[in-house]
């Protein structure tokens, strides 16, 4: 290493180190939070002087989280399964067959991937309003899942990057479309599809705008909307609660998104920001 | 027989993609179609049950009549803060980036993984975790600030600090995204013009303009645009940091630092004006809609439907 060298890898450090410090600070104090007492934050101090996990078991015993996490997780598998089941199959009869409105079926796709998702939200409020079907966690599920434009591209482009030869070959052979889509295309499609699986799955666990109007009753929140409504109507004083309901609520998915991190860069770099 | 097995052969296709056409249909492609129609109509909860087709009134409210003082303001703030937030993700991103990319930091890879938490938070807690270190009383910030004796920032009561407060959040949200991007980027760049600038014996910051930036900016491009998208439309930011406001004293239908998509919002959910909102949605559609062409056609999405 030249002393040129040195001086600018030290620099850099230095400069990255101060950058994970304030970085890092917002996540620390939301931590320190939820480890302190309801007072220690009226005596402005940024971290607790006594630690204490009362925050966290009051949050078992006084409020619904534990409600709203498994309405989460209901919807977000099943938002990421029936979204999965959706693109697979469609990707793979937009990148293997031919057929008459192919084409047009593919730029479709793109433009209706151009409409924001909360564009129908007047739309989608006022229908269900009138069919009475509002507050119910199983018809929003259903309205989540509709959209998956994009998704259907980046399965599509991925398809088409495998050896067309393997499925050809067993469609010589006598192998029928479905064969070959569950025997050969699915196997191949795996990381793909845990990563759509992924996307699916972050996005619906984050997803606040369509929820907050669709979803009414505290009984059927998703976290997002639960914690929200905790924040600004009964709580919005007891901010060390709502910390400590933070940190359980993130914890899943920062571990989901770490322990993934390769596989959702490699879908990622593909064009999408997380929702 | 055989005809029949044709036609189950042509058939094949639309089976496959028949779970996808139905739902997309239902649930993407009706209510869109459903928005369209409400924009051109007088839905609202006074006409709830029996509304009327009033042409362009509502675009021309909007545009250029009664409502255009109210959302001119709106459309300036959200341009001022796609453009801001974009630029700040981008050059936060960009610089960590290239000091990351260095082969003497043996220790990259544990950087990488920390800076790369607020992007792995879920983003609605993490906003609203934000709303919380904006408190003015007890709030992480202003009590950090304090003790360097600085006296207390009205994060939320104030316009120009909301607006400011919103901004810091997003660039805070949106860095590691760019940062990720643009190390992808930069491990493209071949390390012979590297070399080769060395031996002329370039200073770092001519490598950095004249070698980096340009064999960045054709992958990077497409993302700024993307991204600037996005953040014409980041509805959790706003709403859920500020709630749009403070509030502004000539209307109650926006606040000062609501994007038009939360006050689309605001007018579906607090003043039922499902037609109102709707025309706001075409209106943010023919924004972001021809930005993200612009997009596709730089990045020859259209050239690959063969």
């Amino acid at each position: 290493m030249r002393p040129n060298e040195r001086v600018t890898l030290w620099v850099s450090r230095i400069i990255i180190w101060a950058f994970i410090i304030v970085i890092l600070f917002p996540v620390a104090w939301v931590v320190g939070a939820s480890l302190g007492t309801g007072d220690a934050f009226f005596t402005g101090t940024i971290f607790p002087r006594r630690i204490s996990f009362q925050n966290y078991i009051d949050l078992f015993q006084k409020t619904q989280l534990l409600t709203w996490i498994k309405n989460s997780l209901i919807l977000c598998f099943g938002v990421a399964i029936i979204q999965s089941i959706l693109t697979s199959t469609s990707s793979y009869a937009f990148s293997r067959m031919k057929f008459v409105g192919r084409k047009n079926g593919l730029m479709t796709l793109l433009i209706l991937q151009m409409f924001p998702t909360f564009m129908s939200l007047p739309a989608i409020y006022g229908i269900l309003a009138k069919l009475d079907l509002l507050d119910n966690l199983y018809v929003f599920m259903l309205v989540l899942a509709g959209g998956s434009a994009f998704n259907i591209w980046l399965l599509k482009g991925y398809i088409d990057g495998l050896p067309k030869e393997l499925d050809e070959a067993a469609l010589v052979d006598g192998a029928s479309y479905w064969q070959i889509f569950v025997r050969i295309i699915l196997p191949l499609t795996a990381p793909m599809l845990v990563v759509i699986f992924l996307f699916s799955f972050i996005g619906t666990y984050s997803e606040f705008i369509l929820s907050s109007a669709v979803l009414k009753s505290p009984e059927s929140y998703t976290v997002a909307l639960g914690l929200q409504r905790f924040i600004n109507n009964q709580f919005s004083a007891h901010w060390t609660l709502f910390a400590a309901a933070s940190v359980v609520a993130s914890l899943p998915l920062v571990i989901i998104f770490m322990a993934l991190q390769r596989y959702l860069q490699q879908g990622l770099a593909a064009g999408a920001v997380k929702g | 027989m055989k005809t029949g097995a044709k036609i189950r052969d042509k058939l094949t296709p639309y089976a496959f993609l028949s779970p996808a056409i139905l739902s997309m249909t239902i649930l993407s492609f009706l209510p869109i179609a459903y928005t369209i129609y409400i924009a051109f109509t007088n839905f609202s909860l006074n006409h709830f049950r029996q509304y009327q087709f009033v042409g362009l009134k509502n675009f021309i409210d909007i545009i250029n009549g009664p409502l255009r003082t109210v959302f001119l303001p709106v459309l300036i703030w959200t341009i001022v803060f796609a453009l801001i937030a974009t630029l700040s993700n981008y050059i936060i991103g960009l610089f960590l980036a290239v000091l990351l990319n260095n082969k003497n930091m043996w220790e990259t890879n544990i950087y990488r993984a920390i800076l790369i938490i607020p992007w792995a938070l879920p983003s609605t807690i993490a906003i609203l975790a934000w709303q919380g270190l904006y408190n003015q009383d007890y709030g992480g910030i202003n009590t950090l600030l304090s003790y360097f004796h600085i006296a207390k920032i009205p994060w939320l009561t104030d316009p120009f600090w909301a607006r400011v407060g919103i901004i810091i959040a997003s660039a805070w949200m949106g860095y590691p995204f760019m940062m990720n991007a643009s190390l992808g980027g930069l491990q493209a760049i071949p390390p012979e013009l590297y070399e080769v600038a060395d031996l002329d014996g370039a200073t770092w910051f001519q490598k950095l303009r004249l070698i980096t930036i340009p064999m960045l900016m054709s992958s990077a491009l497409p993302l700024i645009i993307s991204s600037f998208a996005f953040n014409f439309n980041n509805f959790g930011s706003v709403f859920l940091i500020t709630g749009g406001g403070p509030p502004r004293t000539d209307t109650a239908f926006a606040g000062t630092t609501d994007l038009l998509v939360s006050s689309a919002y605001k007018m579906t959910m607090q003043f039922n004006r499902y037609d109102l909102a709707s025309a706001l949605s075409i209106i943010i559609f023919l924004i972001v809609g021809t930005l993200s062409f612009i997009n596709m056609k730089m990045t020859h999405a259209f050239e690959e439907v063969d």
